[in-house]
C-alpha cells in the first residue's frame, strides 16, 4: 500500500504478465508506451539496472556484480531484482553476466528519445478553442464518482435497504467473474450480492482495487480471445496520457475502442459527448495506473482531507470518530463499526463486539480491519506509538479468536482392537510417530492424524501378517 | 442580587460576558423589574402543573420520591427535541449513507465556514458535544465543558460531554448566566447551535439559580429575587404548609427592622427597585440581636394552616431585592424536593465572612501546605462570589479530595462537621487536618463507636461517621448527648466524605437533623448503577467541578496505572460444575477456579519479587480466607476487629515482610494506603463501574509515582467463559471513559514454570471443588454479610453478632436481640473490650500473663 513495493514482490500486472509466453512479452514490449510503463513499475534497483544497460550496446552482457555492495541485504535485493527482469523477458542473465533483450531496449530507447510513427503514447485531439476543455477537477470528480458508485454499490449489496442503483452489467459480470460479488440465485438472476473477497477488496486502497480489477478483465479479455497485446498497450498507453488532455480515438483498433467503452463504466475514460466516439479525455485513475505512488489518485479534491492524510480516530474505550462526509467510506466503515450519529465532516461511531463479530461473519479479517485502521488513521494518531491502541486491536483479534475456538484435524480413527497388548503397542508405535489426536486405552480406541494414517496402517498389517 | 459570576475567568472566555452585558438579557436580568417575562415565555407547564399538585395534594408526595428528580421541563423537552430533530431530517438531503444513522444523522447541519479553528460539534437530539481534545483552544474549551456539561468520556484525543439538566443547574448555581453558555456554545461550535439545544439550555436554566435555601440565625429561608417565583412555590401546597409564618407583627417588623430590610406586601414588590443599596442578601452585622426576637414566630410554626390566601401573605424581605420566607427545619427536605419538581431548584449558599453569629475557629492552612492547581480550580468554584456554595466536587482518589476539604474549612473558618464512611477514615481524617492546618488537638474531635469527645472552645471540627450520626436507633447515654451537641449546633460547614457510598436514606436524615450552612460534597465517581447519584443533586447541591483523570495523571498528580484483565479458562472439573449450579453457587466456581488461584498466586509471586506492595481484592469472604489461607497473607474484611485491622494495616506500611494484604470491600473506599502499588482484583460486585474507579483508586495515590518510568499495576482476574467476563466489561466502562485501557491477557508466561504453584493436581482441583461445592449458603453471598458499610455502633454490634453466631449458632445473639437493647451501651462495649483484650492477651508475654492472673486472683481475693 505504501508507495514503494517491497523488492521481492511485484506489482499485480507484473505478476500477470510473468505468466505469459515470451512472445507475447516481445510483441508487446514493441509499443514504446509499454516499455514505459513496465518500467516504470519495476522497483528502484531493477530500474537502476535497467537504466545501466540500456545504451550499452554489448552483445555479451555485462558483470553488474560489482557495484552492489556486499551487505547481505543488497545482495538480496540484486538478485531479487535480476529474477524479476529475466522473468520479464527484459533482461537475460548468464553466469553472472546480464544482457538486456533487444525488443525492450529498443522500445524503451525510442519510448525515451521520442520519435518514430509508432503512436503508442495517443494522439491528442486538436481542438480549436482551449475554451471548452475540461478542468481536472472536473475529470476527478467524475471519475471519482464512477468508482465509487461501484463500491458502493458493492457495500449496498449485502443489506436490504439503501440500495444503490446498479453499474452496467459488464461491471457486474466482471464483479462476479472475480468472485467479488455472487449472484443470488442463479446464473441469470441480476441480484448480486457481495462476497467475503468482495468485503476484503473493499478494505483496500483504490490503486490496488483498480489493478485487482484490471488483471479480472484482462484474463476475461483473454477468455474472450481478444489479443492480450492489444488489451495490455492500451492499458499501458492509458497511463502514459495526460490528465487534462483530449485524446482522438482515430489510431485506436477495434479491441481497443470495444475497451474505451468499457472503461467509460470504471470512470476510466470520461466522453464529453456521448454519441462521440472519435475522442476522449482519460481521467486520474487511467493516467496514474502505472505510477508506483498509490496516493496519485488520491490526492483529488474530495479526498485531500480526508484519505490522503488519513481520517480515523480510535479511541481505548473503542470509540471511533471518522473525519469524512464520503458516503463510500462511510459505507465501508459501516463493514464493522456500529455508526452512532454523524455530523456534516464527521461520524461517530464505536467498535462493538456485534459489529466486529458481523464484520468477521462476512469474511474480512482481524487483520484487514487493524490494517484498513492504520492506514486510514488521523494524523493526530500518528503521535501514538503504534498507532492503534493496543488494547482495542487485541480485542479485535480476540474477537476474532472466539470463532476460531473450535480446530478441525482430519484423521482415522482406529477401534476393535483384539486384545490389550494389541492396542497399546499400535498406540506407542503411533506415538512414536506423533500422529496421535485422542486416545482412550478404556474403549480402545485412539484417533490418527491423516499424515499419519499410512505408516499406523502399514504397521498394522505387518503385525497381523506376522502373527 | 443576581448570581454573581465566579471570580476566576477560566470558567469561561471573558469577553463574551463582556459583550453579552449590554443586552437586554430577558434571563436573571436584575435591573429588569419585569420579572415575569421568562415566565411567560416558557409553556404553559408550570401553570398546568400547580393546578394539578394542587388538586391531588398529598398523594403527589409519594409518588414524586421515585422519579420526578429530573426537572419536568428537562423531561419534556428532550422527547420534543428528538422529535423536532426528525423533521428536520425529513427535509434534508438524504444521501446513500443516512438511512444508516437513523435519526442520528446531522449531516444537515451546516459547517460553519471556519470550523476547522472551532473544536466542537453538538448533538442535536440528545445533547452530546463532541470536543477535539487536540485543538488549540481545546483547553479552554474543557474548562467550559466541565462547568455546563457531564463529561462522558474523556480519552486522549476527542471527548464527549453531555448536557443534562443537572449539569445546566450545577454552571448557573457557580454563576454562569444563560446567554453567556449559549453565546460561548455557539462561539466554540463548529455547526451553528442547534434551536432545540438553545430552547433547551433556555429552559433549564430559566428557573435554576433563582431561588437560594439560606441559614440565618439557626432558622432556614428561602430567598429570592424573584417575588413571584416566592408566590408561586408558596402556591404549592406542600411548601405552603412548611413553611413558618410569622406570628406577632411586632416581633416580627423588629427583627426586620434590625437587618436593615424592611417589610412588605408581595404586591407592591414590583416597585422595590428604588431600594437602600445596601448589599443583597447578607444580614447585617449586629443582627445577632434579631436572633432571640424571631424566637415567637418559630413557636407559631403550628399555625401554618391558618394561613388563608397566599395573595395575603406576607413575605419577608432583606433589602430591596431580596425576598424570602422561613421554612420549618423538618421540612427543609421536602420543600427541596418540591422545589425542585417545580423547576426551581434551591440554591444553597452561605456567606460565612459575615456571619457573626457563629464563632469564628482560628484554623489555617500551615505555610508548607502546597494546594495544587486543580484543587485551587475546585475550590474557585466553591467560594467563586465570596459565599460558600454547597455542591459536590469530584476529584480521581489519590488525588487530594482531603486536602480540598482541608482547606474549604480553613476557608469558611467556622465549626466544621466531617463525616466519613468508616472509623479508620475518621482517623485518617482527624490525621490530615493536623497535619495540613494549624489546628490544636483540643479543637478537633472525633465522635465515633469507640470515642466521643467533645471540641473545647466556641468553634472546632468534629470528625464522626454517617452511620454514628444517622443512627435512629437507641444510642447510648454518651452518643446521645453527643448528637445533642451535634444537632443543637448551627454548623459552618459539614464536610461529606465519599458521598457516593451513603444510602440516600442515610443522607436525608444526616442533612435533615444537622443545621449547616454550607455543603460539600467528595467523590471520586459519581456512578451509581441504581441511578441514587440523582438524589445528591438536591440533597447536596449540584456538581462543582470534575477533574480529568488522564489529565492529573500526565501532569504526576496521580500515578499512571497499567491496567489488565487476565483470563483465566475454567479447569474442565469446574466448568462442569458451573453449567450445573445455580446462579448464585456459580459465583463463587468462577473466584474460586484454580486457574484463577494460580494466576493470582503468579501475580502476587512476580510483584513481591519486583518490590511492589500488593493489595487484592475480594469481594466473597468465603474466597478471600480460602486465598488469603492458602496462600498465608493476612486479609481484613468486616467481620475482623478493629485493632486488628490496625494491626494489619500497619504492618503492610511498615513491615518489609508484609507485602501482601487481602481486602474485602472494606478495602474500597476511604483507606489510604500510599505504599500499594499493584492491585488484584480477584472477585467483585457484579457490574459496578463504581467499584472498579473506587479500587483503582487504592494505588493511585502510589508514594512512588513521581518515580521516572513508575507504573502502578491494576489486575482484574476474569474466569473464561462465564458470567464474570460480561461484567468486567461492564465495570470497567467508567474507567475506560476516563481514558483508561484495559489490556488483555490471556496467558502468563512463565506461570507453569513455577515450582509452589497451588492446586496443580486433578486431585487438589477437585478437593478444592469440593469444598466450593458443599461450602454453606453463607458462603455465596457476594454482597451483605460482609459487614463493611456499617460502623461504629451498629457495626460492632452486628460484627459481634456475626462472631457469635460463628461460634455458637443462636444462642448468644438472643441476649441481644431481646432485652439487650435497654442495657446500656457501656455494658456492651465491654463485652467488645473483652474480646479484644483477649486478643491482646495472647500477644503477651508468658511472663506477663502469669502476672495477669497473679492480680486477678489479687483482686478477687
Amino acid at each position: 500500500m505504501s508507495g514503494t513495493s517491497q523488492p521481492d514482490q511485484l506489482p499485480p500486472i507484473h505478476s500477470f504478465l510473468t505468466t505469459r509466453p515470451q512472445t507475447t512479452l516481445s510483441r508487446l514490449y514493441a509499443r514504446p508506451s509499454a516499455c514505459l510503463a513496465v518500467f516504470r513499475l519495476l522497483d528502484d534497483v531493477a530500474r537502476q539496472i535497467v537504466m545501466s544497460l540500456l545504451w550499452l550496446d554489448s552483445k555479451t552482457g555485462v558483470d553488474l556484480t560489482a557495484w552492489v555492495s556486499p551487505s547481505e541485504t543488497a545482495r538480496k535485493h540484486y538478485t531479487a531484482a535480476v529474477l524479476g527482469l529475466v522473468r520479464l523477458h527484459i533482461a537475460k542473465e548468464g553466469s553472472g553476466r546480464i544482457l538486456i533483450l533487444p525488443a525492450f531496449q529498443a522500445g524503451l530507447r525510442r519510448a525515451l528519445t521520442g520519435g518514430g510513427e509508432h503512436r503508442s503514447f495517443g494522439v491528442p485531439y486538436l481542438t480549436a478553442g482551449g475554451k471548452d476543455q475540461m478542468t481536472t477537477e472536473q475529470l476527478d470528480d467524475y471519475a471519482l464518482e464512477r468508482w465509487e458508485s461501484i463500491l458502493h454499490f458493492m457495500v449496498s449489496s449485502g443489506s436490504s435497504i439503501g440500495r444503490v442503483p446498479p453499474p452496467s452489467n459488464a461491471v457486474i459480470y466482471l464483479l462476479r467473474r472475480s468472485g467479488l460479488m455472487a449472484s443470488i440465485g442463479g446464473e441469470r438472476n441480476p441480484d448480486s450480492r457481495i462476497t467475503s473477497q468482495g468485503f476484503q477488496f473493499l478494505l483496500e486502497d483504490s490503486h490496488t482495487q483498480l489493478w485487482d480489477l484490471l488483471l479480472q478483465y484482462l484474463a476475461m479479455s483473454e477468455d474472450q480471445g481478444r489479443d492480450l497485446v492489444e488489451v495490455i498497450g492500451f492499458l499501458f498507453m492509458l497511463g502514459s496520457m495526460q490528465l487534462g488532455q483530449e485524446y482522438s480515438t482515430e489510431n485506436l483498433s477495434d479491441t481497443q475502442k470495444v475497451m474505451l467503452q468499457d472503461f467509460l463504466d470504471y470512470g476510466l475514460i470520461y466522453r464529453r459527448d456521448p454519441e462521440d466516439h472519435t475522442r476522449f479525455y482519460p481521467t486520474r485513475l487511467a493516467t496514474t495506473l502505472t505510477s508506483t505512488s498509490s496516493l496519485a489518485f488520491t490526492s483529488s479534491k474530495h479526498e485531500k482531507a480526508a484519505s490522503s492524510e488519513g481520517f480515523i480516530i480510535l479511541e481505548t474505550n473503542y470509540r471511533l470518530y471518522a473525519y469524512t462526509e464520503n458516503p463510500l467510506q462511510i459505507a465501508v466503515l459501516n463493514l464493522f463499526i456500529t455508526l452512532h450519529s454523524r455530523f456534516e465532516n464527521l461520524v461517530v461511531g464505536r467498535l462493538t463486539r456485534e459489529s466486529i463479530k458481523g464484520a468477521l461473519a462476512n469474511g474480512i479479517t482481524a487483520d484487514q480491519i487493524i490494517s484498513y485502521l492504520t492506514v486510514h488513521a488521523h494524523p493526530m494518531m500518528h503521535k501514538n506509538n503504534p498507532i492503534l491502541p493496543v488494547t482495542v486491536q487485541d480485542q479485535i483479534r480476540l474477537w476474532e479468536l472466539e470463532n476460531n475456538r473450535l480446530q478441525s484435524d482430519n484423521g482415522y480413527l482406529y477401534e476393535d482392537f483384539n486384545s490389550q497388548g494389541d492396542f497399546d503397542l499400535v498406540l506407542s508405535y503411533a506415538k512414536q510417530l506423533d500422529v496421535v489426536l485422542w486416545e482412550s486405552r478404556e474403549k480402545r480406541k485412539m484417533f490418527v492424524r491423516e499424515d499419519g494414517h499410512e505408516n499406523v496402517r502399514e504397521f498394522i498389517r505387518r503385525r497381523a501378517e506376522a502373527s | 442580587m443576581p448570581p454573581k459570576r465566579s471570580a476566576e475567568g477560566s470558567s469561561a472566555p471573558t469577553p463574551t460576558k463582556r459583550q453579552r452585558r449590554g443586552l437586554p438579557a430577558q434571563s436573571a436580568g436584575l435591573d429588569n423589574p419585569q420579572y415575569d417575562v421568562p415566565l411567560s415565555d416558557d409553556e404553559p407547564l408550570e401553570d398546568l402543573d400547580l393546578v394539578s399538585d394542587v388538586g391531588d395534594d398529598a398523594s403527589s408526595t409519594d409518588n414524586i420520591a421515585a422519579d420526578s428528580l429530573i426537572p419536568r421541563g428537562a423531561k419534556l423537552n428532550l422527547s420534543a427535541l428528538a422529535r423536532k430533530a426528525r423533521q428536520y431530517e425529513r427535509g434534508a438531503r438524504a444521501d446513500l449513507v443516512s438511512h444508516m444513522f437513523g435519526d442520528q444523522d446531522f449531516a444537515y447541519l451546516q459547517l460553519k465556514g471556519d470550523h476547522t479553528s472551532r473544536p466542537l460539534w453538538i448533538d442535536p437530539v440528545d445533547g452530546h458535544i463532541i470536543l477535539e481534545g487536540f485543538s488549540p483552544i481545546a483547553e479552554q474549551a474543557q474548562d467550559f465543558l466541565v462547568a455546563i456539561s457531564e463529561p462522558v468520556s474523556r480519552p486522549s484525543f476527542i471527548h464527549e460531554y453531555k448536557l443534562t439538566a443537572y449539569s445546566l443547574y450545577a454552571a448557573v448555581s457557580v454563576g454562569l448566566e444563560t446567554e453567556d453558555i449559549i453565546e460561548v456554545l455557539n462561539r466554540l461550535s463548529k455547526v451553528p447551535l442547534p434551536e432545540n439545544v438553545i430552547s433547551y439550555i433556555r429552559s433549564c436554566t430559566m428557573s435554576y439559580g433563582k431561588v437560594k435555601l439560606v441559614l440565618k440565625h439557626n432558622k432556614y429561608f428561602v430567598e429570592s429575587t424573584h417575588p413571584e417565583i416566592l408566590q408561586t412555590l408558596l402556591r404549592d401546597q406542600e411548601i405552603r404548609s412548611a413553611r413558618v409564618v410569622p406570628g406577632s407583627g411586632g416581633a416580627y417588623e423588629v427583627a426586620n427592622g434590625a437587618n436593615g430590610g424592611k417589610t412588605k406586601k408581595l404586591l407592591h414588590s414590583t416597585e422595590t427597585g428604588s431600594g437602600k443599596g445596601s448589599k443583597a442578601g447578607t444580614p447585617a452585622p449586629g443582627s445577632g440581636a434579631a436572633t432571640p426576637m424571631q424566637k415567637p414566630g418559630q413557636a407559631e410554626a403550628d399555625l401554618f394552616t391558618s394561613v388563608v390566601g397566599v395573595d395575603q401573605d406576607e413575605i419577608e424581605e432583606d433589602d430591596e431585592n431580596t425576598v424570602s420566607f422561613q421554612i420549618m427545619d423538618d421540612k427543609i427536605d421536602d420543600v427541596k424536593k418540591r422545589c425542585h419538581d417545580l423547576d426551581f431548584p434551591v440554591l444553597e449558599e452561605y456567606d460565612f465572612r459575615n456571619d457573626t453569629v457563629n464563632a469564628n475557629l482560628d484554623i489555617d492552612l500551615k505555610p508548607i501546605t502546597v494546594i495544587r492547581p486543580y484543587q485551587e480550580k475546585s475550590l474557585s468554584k466553591m467560594f467563586g462570589n465570596g459565599r460558600a456554595r454547597s455542591g459536590i466536587i469530584v476529584l480521581p482518589c489519590g488525588a487530594g479530595k482531603t486536602l480540598v476539604g482541608i482547606t474549604a474549612a480553613c476557608t469558611i473558618k467556622k465549626s466544621t462537621l466531617v463525616l466519613c464512611t468508616s472509623t479508620v477514615s475518621v482517623m485518617q481524617w482527624k490525621q490530615q487536618f493536623m497535619q495540613w492546618s494549624n489546628i490544636t488537638d483540643r479543637q478537633i474531635s472525633v465522635f465515633t463507636a469507640e470515642q466521643k469527645e467533645k471540641f473545647s472552645g466556641a468553634a472546632g471540627i468534629v470528625v464522626s461517621t454517617y452511620s454514628m450520626v444517622a443512627n435512629t436507633r437507641n444510642r447510648s447515654y454518651e452518643s446521645q448527648k453527643m448528637m445533642d451537641f451535634l444537632t443543637s449546633r448551627e454548623w459552618g460547614f459539614i464536610l461529606l466524605d465519599e458521598v457516593h457510598v451513603v444510602p440516600a436514606q442515610m443522607f436525608r436524615r444526616v442533612v435533615t437533623t444537622i443545621k449547616a450552612h454550607a455543603k460539600l460534597g467528595l467523590t471520586a465517581t459519581l456512578v451509581r448503577e441504581d441511578n441514587k447519584i440523582d438524589d445528591l443533586n438536591y440533597m447536596i447541591g449540584p456538581k462543582l467541578y470534575e477533574a480529568n483523570w488522564m489529565d492529573l495523571a500526565a501532569k504526576g498528580h496521580i500515578a499512571n496505572v497499567q491496567c489488565a484483565e487476565v483470563w483465566c479458562p475454567m479447569t474442565p472439573e469446574f466448568y462442569r460444575e458451573y453449567l450445573r449450579e445455580k446462579p448464585r453457587r456459580r459465583m463463587l466456581l468462577y473466584c474460586m477456579n484454580p486457574n484463577k488461584f494460580q494466576a493470582c498466586q503468579f501475580l502476587i509471586d512476580y510483584h513481591e519479587r519486583r518490590g511492589d506492595k500488593i493489595i487484592v481484592f475480594s469481594d466473597n469472604v468465603f474466597a478471600l480466607e480460602a486465598y488469603a489461607k492458602k496462600l498465608s497473607k493476612p486479609f481484613i474484611h468486616g467481620a475482623t476487629a478493629q485493632v486488628e485491622r490496625m494491626r494489619v494495616l500497619q504492618n503492610f506500611q511498615h513491615n518489609p515482610v508484609v507485602n501482601t494484604i487481602f481486602l474485602s470491600k472494606v478495602g474500597d473506599t476511604s483507606i489510604d494506603l500510599p505504599e500499594a502499588t499493584c492491585l488484584i482484583q480477584i472477585s467483585s460486585h457484579f457490574g459496578s463501574r463504581r467499584q472498579e474507579a473506587q479500587r483503582l483508586g487504592r494505588i493511585l495515590r502510589a508514594k512512588r509515582r513521581n518515580d521516572e518510568g513508575f507504573n502502578a499495576f491494576f489486575y482484574s482476574l476474569v474466569s473464561k467463559d462465564t458470567q464474570e467476563m460480561y461484567y468486567s466489561t461492564k465495570r470497567q466502562q467508567f474507567l475506560i471513559d476516563q481514558g483508561y485501557a484495559f489490556k488483555v491477557i490471556t496467558q502468563l508466561e512463565g506461570l507453569h514454570q513455577m515450582s509452589n504453584l497451588v492446586y496443580k493436581t486433578p486431585s487438589e482441583q477437585i478437593e478444592l471443588l469440593q469444598s466450593v461445592l458443599i461450602a454453606n449458603e453463607s458462603a455465596l453471598d457476594f454482597s451483605g454479610s460482609d459487614l463493611m458499610g456499617l460502623q461504629g455502633e451498629q457495626g460492632q454490634k452486628a460484627r459481634k453478632s456475626a462472631q457469635k453466631y460463628e461460634a455458637k449458632r443462636a444462642v448468644g445473639s438472643l441476649g441481644a436481640l431481646s432485652g439487650a437493647q435497654h442495657m446500656s451501651y457501656i455494658e456492651r462495649n465491654k463485652t467488645a473490650n473483652r474480646q479484644l483484650a483477649r486478643e491482646a492477651n495472647s500477644n503477651r508475654h508468658k511472663l506477663f500473663k502469669k502476672r495477669d492472673v497473679a492480680k486477678k486472683q489479687a483482686n478477687a481475693g
